[in-house]
């Protein structure tokens, strides 16, 4: 870390241009995919760009862990450890995704589920997906969040809408109708809360209007707005985001969108995008905490995140649908992520901050398992899915490490984070919160294992060689499995400096 | 203030909601983009008020803008799009809740919002008093034709009067975000139009029908 450091000291790139060309490289990489248009160049560019979005944001954590929080364009794009935090989720598996899209997307052009047309409409949404989510953690304005918010519901509805097939068409549809209608209530917040910290008692804050809508401009006077209205702008901005956040009861589109999108966009939309609404409720979580204390908004997130586990535990021991299956999984992580914040206190938001990387890389580990799984048996019905081991081993055991990741069995890194979380429960005196999301994660982790190894052992239904398919797909799987195993065990010294300082921003 | 300033923010009121109205009470898929075209083309005029009495010019951008994309470019898109659906039916048959049910319903709405804003302790002045809420009751009876409406088409209507109604209770209580956050909610709502009425096609392609209770191919179990 030290020496990374201080090479990127001696390259002196500074923050604020590392910034805009962070957000310029989806871009670019969005241009020259329409410009190209040949399969195999767009995979390349597209690759290539999101290593260097990878590299970038490395390098920009790195400048926030060395000082504290960076901004570029007076103030504009601002970036402090909990956008890092943010950052990582999207960068990492933004990589992983288009390696994995390379093989499945690929593999559905041979199959000629797509022609080049979809392919290239794939990369250009692909692109255009990585850059509104990473505009998300770097603005400032919470205006422009709301407006990067909205925009990657419009670019992951056009990427559900690859495919023109009935589900599809219905879950696009679904999607956009419920995360848009949610995403007004955001506004409805996002305005009463500008309207409070432009019109506060003593009329003494100096900024100029653009400047009142900053997140660190409201922040710094949270005392002073009015606490009637902020109440009133937070549930909004609950409800809002929530909806985007995939929170039950309002989570119902998440199901069918996450399912039936290509199975990469599955993987960010269920890693990163749910993460990245998650962060606008928790900053506005921070704002109300600032101004009337943090109890309101706490009850709230605890509410909301023991239905999501329960409604979650529900779906997913009736569920037929393996992808169906994983979407509600993230409805439960979603849930755990905010019963967290509002268990609060140092392990709540430690254990918070590790849950959202830790199920950004037990997920997609998932869905590529079961999107290279669906392809070679041509169903996503778990009833029609056996005899695992045998058919595609190496998928198969890949499959099996992210599935007890993810129902939180030591030594995973699931464990660590949901066993922070529960003491941290039962450390703040919220032990009925705390029993009965124990409850719904017991009857999780029973029905998924018993999903798990339905699919895994036995035999096949049909005669069926041993073939893991395209090796390129084993590759990011890999990598996310060897990822799970290592933060079950350890957490690397630089992770950890900047949770803790993404602590500090959220106290 | 005036007595004649106030008589014109209650008239462009009262226009804004019969325009709204007309929406509720129309079946046929063409009736509603009419009235909304009436609706928008009224909220701009009520934005070039709100600018004329609080003097700022950037609210005439937006009322200009409102004038441009929501009443021009957006119903003409829809309009052409749903020249070009081959459906038999391009009427709402048999909403949820009764046509007439529904007119009692969004007035029961009208008055629920000029009663919450009473509650709420808010700055008011002659603009708030007026549009602000106006601004929720558009909000309230566009989410309320979103839920008891069973034609995509429709949907998206009641979508974009939450929108107008957003985008008035923006510019009443706060004058307005700043410009440039504005253009961005309005490329949004152009885009996420544009992305509807593809939809929307594909929809009248696929299931040969724009009634959205007819789908229900995803469910869990």
């Amino acid at each position: 870390m030290e020496t990374l450091a201080a090479l990127m000291n001696a390259m002196a790139i500074p923050e604020a241009a590392l910034m805009i060309s962070l957000l310029l490289t989806p871009i670019a990489s969005g241009i020259l995919v329409t410009i190209l248009r040949r399969k195999r160049s767009i995979e390349l560019v597209t690759v290539f760009a999101a290593s260097l979005v990878l590299v970038q944001s490395a390098a920009l954590i790195i400048d926030i862990i060395n000082e504290k929080s960076v901004s570029a364009f007076d103030g504009n794009l601002y970036a402090d450890a909990f956008s890092g935090i943010i950052l990582l989720p999207i960068a990492g598996v933004g990589f992983v995704s288009a390696i994995y899209s390379v093989s499945y997307m690929g593999r559905q052009y041979q199959d000629g589920i797509v022609d080049d047309k979809n392919i290239v409409r794939y990369y250009q949404g692909f692109n255009a997906f990585l850059f509104t989510m990473l505009l998300v953690p770097l603005a400032n304005n919470i205006g422009v969040m709301w407006v990067a918010i909205e925009a990657t519901t419009l670019v992951s509805v056009l990427l559900i809408m690859l495919y023109v097939k009935e589900n599809a068409i219905e879950a696009a549809w679904k999607y956009l109708m419920i995360a848009t209608v949610g995403l007004a209530f955001a506004l409805f917040g996002t305005v009463l809360l500008y309207y409070a910290a432009t019109n506060v008692g003593s009329g003494e804050i100096s900024a100029s209007p653009d400047q009142s809508m900053n997140w660190t401009h409201i922040l710094a006077n949270a005392k002073l707005l009015d606490p009637n209205i902020i109440k009133l702008a937070f549930i909004f901005l609950l409800v809002g985001y929530g909806t985007k956040a995939g929170l039950a009861p309002m989570h119902t589109w998440l199901p069918d969108a996450h399912s039936e999108a290509p199975t990469p966009v599955s993987a960010l939309l269920s890693g990163v995008l749910l993460n990245c609404s998650l962060y606008a409720i928790i900053r506005f979580h921070v704002i109300t905490s600032g101004a009337i204390g943090s109890e309101f908004s706490n009850q709230l997130l605890i509410i909301l995140g023991i239905v999501s586990v329960g409604i979650a535990a529900a779906s997913i021991y009736f569920q037929k649908d393996m992808k169906r299956m994983l979407a509600y999984s993230s409805v439960e992580h979603m849930g755990i992520v905010s019963l967290a914040i509002g268990f609060g206190g140092f392990y709540g938001l430690y254990g918070a901050i590790l849950h959202i990387i830790n199920h950004a890389i037990a997920k997609p580990l998932m869905f590529f398992a079961s999107g290279s799984i669906s392809q070679r048996y041509s169903t996503k019905a778990m009833s029609e899915i056996r005899g695992l081991i045998k058919t595609m081993p190496i998928t198969s055991v890949l499959f099996v490490i992210g599935g007890l990741a993810i129902v939180g069995m030591p030594p995973f890194n699931i464990f660590t984070s949901e066993f922070l979380i529960l003491s941290s429960g039962f450390g703040n005196n919220q032990f009925l919160a705390s029993a009965i999301v124990i409850l719904f994660l017991v009857v999780i982790f029973a029905s998924f294992m018993r999903h798990l190894v339905r699919m895994v052992f036995g035999n096949p239904k049909v005669e069926m060689k041993q073939d893991d398919m395209a090796k390129l797909a084993i590759v990011p799987m890999l990598l996310l499995a060897a990822m799970t195993i290592i933060l079950g065990i350890y957490i690397p010294n630089g992770l950890q400096t900047l949770a803790q300082d993404a602590i500090k921003v959220l106290k | 203030m005036d007595f004649p300033q106030f008589d014109i923010l209650a008239i462009s009121s009262a226009l804004l909601l019969v325009t709204t109205f007309g929406v509720v009470v129309r079946r046929g898929f063409l009736d509603w983009l009419v009235a909304y075209r009436y609706q928008a083309i009224a909220l701009s005029a009520v934005t070039a008020i709100i600018a004329y009495v609080t003097g700022i010019w950037e609210i005439y951008i937006a009322a200009a803008l409102t004038l441009a994309i929501k009443a021009i470019i957006i119903p003409k898109v829809l309009t052409f799009v749903t020249q070009k659906i081959k459906l038999d039916v391009k009427t709402e048959e048999n909403p949820y809740v009764s046509i007439r049910m529904s007119v009692l319903i969004s007035a029961i709405l009208v008055a629920l919002s000029y009663f919450l804003v009473q509650e709420i302790t808010i700055k008011s002045d002659a603009v708030v008093a007026a549009y602000l809420p106006l601004s929720i009751s558009l909000f309230l009876i566009g989410l309320f034709i979103m839920v008891v409406r069973r034609m995509a088409l429709n949907q998206v209507v009641g979508l974009l009067i939450i929108e107008n109604g957003l985008f008035l209770f923006t510019t009443a209580l706060t004058h307005g975000t700043p410009l440039i956050i504005e253009i961005g909610i309005f490329v949004d709502i152009f885009v996420g139009v544009i992305i509807s009425a593809i939809l929307l096609v594909r929809m009248s392609h696929t299931f040969d029908t724009l009634d959205v209770g007819k789908l229900e191919s995803l469910k869990d179990g």
